[in-house]
C-alpha cells in the first residue's frame, strides 16, 4: 500500500477498513514533489504535491483558478499541508474535491509500473467507489493538465459546514472557446462529466430556455443517493443550483 | 471591590498554554495495564452466552470480566444502571465484557476473541412509542429499583419518572382566553463533544485501598456511587480529578470508572487505564436526551398569557439514573421566565434503546426553550402582536410568582430584553448585497435554576503559609469554565490579599474538602460561598490574635493588602504572615496555632416542592435570567444559514471576572448555534449513524458570528458578593433566537433542530409551491 499524504490511508487503517502487509511511503522519492507550468506543456503536478502548494501556486491561481479553489476547499489548512492531489484522485471517493476541475480540464495521470510507463486519461480512471484502473503494482508519478488559453471555470462546493467538511455536492462548470464542460462529484459512484448536458449547452447560444433544458438533462445524468450527509432530493436541488449559478456567471 | 469584578489573568492560563497542565490522559504509571471494552452490536438483545476462554488465553491478557461479575445496580437518583450489561443489552454499544492487558492493542485483540451469542429483542426507538401500553419493556423490574423519594417511576412501563406541575386551574383558564393554540416541537439527541474524551485509571492495592484518577466534574459524587456499587468504605476510596478537558455535563456522575474497577480488583497493585475514543465518546458516555414537546398556550386580547399546558416526553435512553432529574428540571421550569397564573405540565422520562441520556449544559433548558421561545413568537404573530411586546407584557418582574409559585426577589428580565433589542437593532431591516440572500433578526429569553438536591453541600479550607501566602482547597472542579480563577478572586477579596498569593487546589477526595458536584452552574455560588466563609473564619481567628498584638479592639481592625491594620490609626499594622503559626509572645510562648479557616455552605430554607403539584415556597436556590438576539442571513438557493451576529445580556448578580464571563457567554452562544444549525446524533433503529466528526459537525472558527456580550448586575441575596451561576443559563436562549431570526428572514418556522441547509431549502420549496 502506497502512503502519500496519508490523510486517507491513516484513517482507513485506524478504522480497520484496510489491513495492508506493507505501507510504503513515497514522499522522499526525488522528483515526485515537482510542480511546473508552461503554456506549451501545461501544468505538471507531481504525485506528492500537497493541496496548499497546488492551491497557492502563482501559475495555478492565474491559469487554473477553479482548480486552485478546489484544492483549497479540501479539509483544513493542516490537512492540506499533507493531502495530495494525486492521493485525492487515487482514493477515488465520489466526492473528491479536485476531481471535477481535473475532469473538465481532461487531465492525464502519469503512471509507472513493472512494465514501464503509461498514461491514463482521467475520464478512464474512475471505475467505482474507491476503484480505479490503476493496477496494484503501479504508482502515479504525476498529473498532467493541458493549458487552455482563455478558459474560465467555476468550482462549487456545497457542504453542511463551510470549512473542514466533505462535499455534499461538488462541481465544476468550465467554458473554453465558447464550449461548456461540466463535471459533478458526490452524485454518482464516481465523479463524472455530464456529456448530454454539455452537448445541449454546446448546440447553440446560451439563453434561459437552454439553461433550463441543460439543468433538466443534468438531473437525468446524475444518480445521487440518500445518506447521512444529505437526501437524494437535496443533492438534485444543489446540482440544479450549481449548474445554473455556474452558467450564469460564465455567461 | 478590589479583586472581585476585575479581569485578572486566569490562574491556570500559563499551565494550560504551555502544555504543563496534566490531564488523566497524560498519566503513565509503572506497570500500567490498558483496558478495552467489548460492546453490543444490537440496541436491544438478550445475552444468551459469553465465551471469554479464547480471550483469557491470549498472551498479555491479565483480566477479563463480564456483567455477571458485578450484578449490583447503581445510579445517582434511580438505581437502574449496570456498568456492564447484565442478561440483556439495552443500547447499541453497551459494554458486555472488558479486558485488561499489557497493551491496548492486546486488549483489543482479546475483545475481538470474546464470543457473545445474542437473541435480538424488539427495540424502543422512539420515546412516544415507548410510552404506549404494548411497548416492549426495557426495565421489566423497574418497580423493584431503589429511587430517590422525589422521583416517580411508573411500574411495568418504560416511564422512569413522571413529573407534575399544577398551578391554578388550566381548564377553566383556557375558556377565559381569547386565543388558544397548540404547537409541537422536537429536539434531537446531541453530544457534548468535550475536547478530551472520557478517561480513567483505577488502582486497587493489597490493603483494600482503591484509587481512581478520572476526568470528572464530580469526584465526590463519583466516590459515593462507586462506594455503593463496589461496597468499599469511603476512607478506602480515593478519587482524584486533575485538570478536566471540558465536560459540559458529560463528566458528571459515573460512566467509565465502573468498568475498570473490577479489572483493577483482579490485577491488584497494577493501575488499569481506559481511554475513550471519539466514537466511544459519542456512543458510550452521555448524550443530551431527545425531547418531544407539546405546548398549548392561551392568551387574552391584551397579550397576557393566561394559561399554558405542556407535555414533555424525554427520550431518556437505556438508563435514566441521572436523566430523571433533567426531566424534573425541564418540568419545573416549563413556563419559562414568564408570569403565568395557570400552568399544567406533565414531563415524562421514557426508557428507549438509545444511548444513555445525561446532563448537558442547560440541563433541559436549551431543549424546552427552543419550544417556549419560538412559541411566544408564533402566538404573538397569530394575535397580531410584536413578539417583543408580548415578552414585555409577560416577562417576570420582581414580586411576580414563578410557575412553581415562588416569589421573584430579583429579575433582570426586562432590562436584559431592552439591552438586546437595542444592540441587535430589532425592527430595523438590514439587507444583503446579494439579492439571493435575505436577512432576519430574532430575540429569545431563557432562565435556569440549579437543579440540585435542596441540601447540596460545599466546603472550603484556606491555609496560610509562614510567608503569608495561601492554599485554598475546594473540590469545585476547573473544567475550563474558570472556576479556579473565580474562587481565587473571592478568597482574595475576602482576605484583601493579592490573588497571586493564593494557590488553589481541587479534586482529591482524600485531601480537598467535600463538594457535591461541579454541575448546575453552582460552583461560583455554592463553592464560592464556602470559600468566602472559610476566609471569614480565618479572618476571625486572626483578628482574635491581632487585637492582642495591636492592643486594640478587633472591631477597629481590618485586613488590608496583606496586613492587619487599625482602621483609625492606620500606621498601626502587622503583616498577616506574623499570624501564620499563631501569635508568639516575647517570653517565647505562643497561642492560636497555624492559621487555617474552614467554610461550609448549604443553602438554608431550600425546601422540596409539593410532590403532587410541584408548588413550593423556596424550591430552588436562584433563577438566572437573560436574553439573546441573533441576526442571520439565509441563502435562498442553497438554504444555507449564516449567523452574522449574536448578542447576549444576562443578569449575573455580580460578575466576578468580566473576561471569563465574556468567554463563557461567547462559548455558550457558539455552542447554542452548533445545536441550532448542525448538531444531531442521527439515530436509525437504535443505531448511531454519525458517531464521528466526519458526520457530526460542530461550528469551526470560520462559523463564528460577531458576538457581543453584555450583563447587568442585580445582586443575588444569598450569593457570594451577589454572584449567581451563569455557565449553563448563558446557552439557553441562543438556539431559539436563531430560529426566530430565520423566521424573520424567510417566514418559515422550524419546529425541529438542527435547522440545516437541507431543511431550509426543502421548506423554501414547499412555501413556493403553496
Ligand atoms: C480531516 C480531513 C478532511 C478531509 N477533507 C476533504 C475534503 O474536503 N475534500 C476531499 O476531497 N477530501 C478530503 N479528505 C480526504 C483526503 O484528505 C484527500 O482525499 C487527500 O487528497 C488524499 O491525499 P493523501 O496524499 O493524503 O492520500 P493518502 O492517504 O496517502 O492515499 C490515498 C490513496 O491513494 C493511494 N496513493 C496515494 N498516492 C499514490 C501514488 N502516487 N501512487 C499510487 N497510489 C497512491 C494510497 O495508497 C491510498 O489508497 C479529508 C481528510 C481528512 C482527514
Amino acid at each position: 500500500m502506497v502512503l502519500n499524504g496519508g490523510t486517507d490511508v491513516v484513517i482507513q487503517l485506524r478504522d480497520r477498513l484496510i489491513n495492508p502487509e506493507y505501507v510504503v511511503d513515497i514522499k522522499r522519492i526525488p522528483g515526485l514533489d515537482e510542480l511546473r507550468f508552461s503554456k506549451e506543456e501545461g501544468l505538471h503536478i507531481g504525485a506528492c504535491v500537497n493541496m496548499n502548494r497546488l492551491g497557492g501556486d502563482e501559475n495555478v491561481r492565474t491559469y487554473y483558478p477553479f482548480l486552485a479553489n478546489a484544492a483549497l476547499s479540501v479539509g483544513s489548512k493542516q490537512v492540506r499541508n499533507r493531502a495530495t492531489c494525486a492521493g485525492n484522485l487515487i482514493n477515488a471517493s465520489p466526492l473528491a474535491d479536485t476531481s471535477t476541475p481535473l475532469l473538465c480540464l481532461e487531465a492525464v495521470l502519469e503512471v509507472e509500473g513493472p512494465d514501464g510507463k503509461r498514461e491514463i486519461p482521467i475520464n478512464e480512471f474512475f471505475v467505482f467507489v474507491r476503484k480505479t484502473t490503476l493496477q496494484k503494482d503501479e504508482i502515479v508519478t504525476g498529473i498532467r493538465v493541458p493549458y487552455y488559453e482563455g478558459a474560465e471555470g467555476i468550482f462549487t462546493k456545497v457542504s453542511r459546514r463551510n470549512k473542514v467538511d466533505l462535499s455534499t455536492v461538488c462541481s465544476t462548470v468550465m467554458k473554453y472557446a465558447g464550449q461548456y464542460r461540466a463535471a459533478f462529484g458526490s452524485v454518482a459512484p464516481t465523479p463524472r462529466r455530464l456529456p448530454k448536458t454539455e452537448a445541449c449547452l454546446n448546440e447553440g447560444p446560451l439563453d434561459d430556455a437552454r439553461i433550463d433544458r441543460a439543468v433538466e438533462l443534468a438531473l437525468s445524468e446524475v444518480s445521487p443517493i440518500d445518506d447521512v450527509r444529505a437526501s437524494k432530493q437535496y443533492r438534485l436541488d444543489v446540482v440544479a443550483m450549481a449548474l445554473r449559478r455556474g452558467l450564469e456567471s460564465l455567461g | 471591590m478590589k479583586y472581585v469584578g476585575q479581569s485578572i489573568e486566569r490562574v491556570d492560563a500559563i499551565r494550560k498554554v504551555t502544555g504543563q497542565a496534566q490531564y488523566v490522559g497524560d498519566f503513565h504509571m509503572p506497570r500500567m495495564l490498558y483496558a478495552q471494552v467489548k460492546r453490543s452490536p444490537y440496541p436491544h438483545a438478550k445475552i444468551i452466552s459469553i465465551d471469554v476462554s479464547k480471550a483469557e488465553k491470549l498472551p498479555g491478557v491479565r483480566a477479563v470480566i463480564t456483567g455477571e461479575c458485578y450484578t449490583k445496580r447503581c445510579g445517582l437518583y434511580l438505581e437502574d444502571k449496570n456498568f456492564l450489561a447484565n442478561k440483556t443489552v439495552k443500547y447499541q454499544g453497551e459494554a458486555v465484557a472488558a479486558v485488561a492487558a499489557e497493551t491496548a492493542e492486546i486488549a483489543q485483540e482479546a475483545c475481538d476473541l470474546i464470543e457473545v451469542v445474542y437473541e435480538e429483542l424488539p427495540a424502543v426507538t422512539n420515546a412516544i412509542d415507548g410510552m404506549k401500553p404494548d411497548a416492549p419493556l426495557i426495565h421489566p423490574d423497574l418497580h423493584t429499583y431503589k429511587v430517590a423519594p422525589i422521583f416517580f417511576p411508573k411500574p411495568h412501563t418504560n416511564i422512569s419518572h413522571h413529573y407534575k406541575l399544577r398551578k391554578g386551574d388550566v381548564d377553566k383558564a383556557f375558556q377565559e382566553c381569547d386565543y388558544v393554540a397548540e404547537h409541537t416541537y422536537y429536539i434531537p439527541h446531541v453530544q457534548h463533544v468535550p475536547l478530551e474524551p472520557h478517561v480513567a485509571i483505577a488502582q486497587y492495592e493489597y490493603d483494600g485501598k482503591l484509587t481512581v484518577w478520572a476526568s470528572t466534574q464530580s469526584p465526590y459524587a463519583v466516590r459515593q456511587a462507586l462506594s455503593v456499587a463496589f461496597e468499599i468504605p469511603l476512607n478506602k476510596l480515593r478519587v482524584i480529578s486533575p485538570y478536566v478537558g471540558g465536560g459540559f455535563g458529560s463528566k458528571a456522575g459515573t460512566t467509565i470508572e465502573g468498568i475498570i474497577i473490577p479489572l483493577a480488583m483482579r490485577c491488584k497493585g497494577r493501575p488499569v487505564k481506559l481511554q475513550y475514543s471519539r466514537e466511544d465518546e459519542f456512543q458510550n458516555s452521555y448524550v443530551r436526551q431527545g425531547l418531544h414537546c407539546k405546548i398549548k398556550t392561551g392568551v387574552k386580547k391584551d397579550g397576557r398569557i393566561h394559561a399554558v399546558k405542556n407535555e414533555f416526553v424525554w427520550d431518556g435512553g437505556a438508563y435514566t439514573e441521572y436523566g430523571v432529574n433533567i426531566v424534573k428540571a425541564g418540568g419545573f421550569a416549563s413556563a419559562g421566565p414568564y408570569n403565568i397564573d395557570n400552568v399544567w405540565t406533565d414531563s415524562y422520562c421514557v426508557y428507549t434503546n438509545h444511548p444513555v441520556g445525561g446532563p448537558y449544559r442547560g440541563f433541559g433548558m436549551c431543549e424546552i426553550h427552543f419550544a417556549i421561545e419560538q412559541n411566544i413568537d408564533i402566538v404573538a404573530k397569530e394575535i397580531g402582536m410584536d413578539p417583543v411586546e408580548m415578552r414585555r407584557i409577560n416577562g417576570l418582574r420582581v414580586g411576580d410568582k414563578t410557575c412553581m409559585g415562588e416569589t421573584m426577589v430579583v429579575s433582570g428580565y426586562h432590562e436584559c430584553l431592552e439591552e438586546v433589542i437595542k444592540d441587535i437593532g430589532y425592527g430595523e431591516k438590514s439587507e444583503s448585497t446579494n439579492p439571493r440572500k435575505v436577512r432576519g433578526k430574532g430575540i429569545a429569553a431563557g432562565w435556569k435554576s440549579p437543579s440540585m438536591p435542596t441540601n447540596a453541600g460545599s466546603a472550603a479550607i484556606i491555609r496560610m503559609n509562614e510567608d503569608g501566602t495561601f492554599f485554598l482547597m475546594t473540590s469545585g472542579q476547573e473544567i475550563g469554565q474558570g472556576s479556579d480563577t473565580a474562587l481565587t478572586q473571592i478568597a482574595a477579596e475576602t482576605l484583601d490579599v493579592d490573588p497571586k498569593l493564593i494557590t488553589i487546589r481541587t479534586g482529591d477526595t482524600d485531601h480537598t474538602p467535600y463538594e457535591w458536584q461541579t454541575v448546575a452552574s453552582r460552583t461560583t455560588y455554592c463553592a464560592g460561598n464556602a470559600v468566602k466563609l472559610a476566609c471569614e473564619d480565618l479572618k476571625k481567628k486572626i483578628l482574635e490574635l491581632a487585637q492582642i498584638k495591636l492592643g486594640a479592639y478587633k472591631r477597629d481592625l481590618e485586613f488590608k493588602d496583606g496586613y492587619v491594620v487599625h482602621k483609625i490609626y492606620t500606621d498601626r499594622k502587622v503583616p498577616l504572615s506574623e499570624f501564620a503559626l499563631g501569635l508568639a509572645f516575647d517570653d517565647g510562648s505562643g497561642v492560636g496555632g497555624p492559621a487555617i479557616g474552614v467554610g461550609t455552605f448549604t443553602l438554608e430554607n431550600n425546601i422540596n416542592y409539593d410532590k403532587e403539584t410541584g408548588i413550593g415556597e423556596h424550591p430552588v436556590a436562584f433563577w438566572t435570567i437573560g436574553v439573546n438576539g441573533a441576526e442571520v442571513e439565509v441563502d435562498l438557493d442553497t438554504g444555507e444559514v449564516k449567523v452574522l451576529r449574536m448578542v447576549s445580556c444576562f443578569d449575573a448578580g455580580k460578575v466576578i471576572n468580566p473576561e471569563t464571563f465574556c468567554a463563557q457567554s461567547e462559548g455558550a452562544m457558539v455552542q447554542a448555534m452548533g445545536t441550532a444549525l448542525f448538531e444531531e446524533l442521527i439515530l436509525k433503529n437504535g443505531h448511531i449513524l454519525n458517531k464521528n466528526f466526519v458526520d457530526y459537525k460542530i461550528p469551526t472558527a470560520d462559523d463564528m458570528p460577531e458576538l457581543d456580550v453584555k450583563y447587568i448586575e442585580h445582586a443575588e441575596p444569598t450569593g457570594p458578593y451577589g454572584a449567581r451561576g451563569v455557565g449553563e443559563p448563558l446557552m439557553v436562549p441562543g438556539a431559539p433566537a436563531i430560529a426566530n431570526a430565520i423566521y424573520d428572514a424567510i417566514g418559515v418556522r422550524f419546529n425541529r433542530m438542527p435547522i440545516t441547509a437541507e431543511e431550509v431549502l426543502k421548506a423554501l420549496k414547499e412555501k413556493a409551491n403553496k
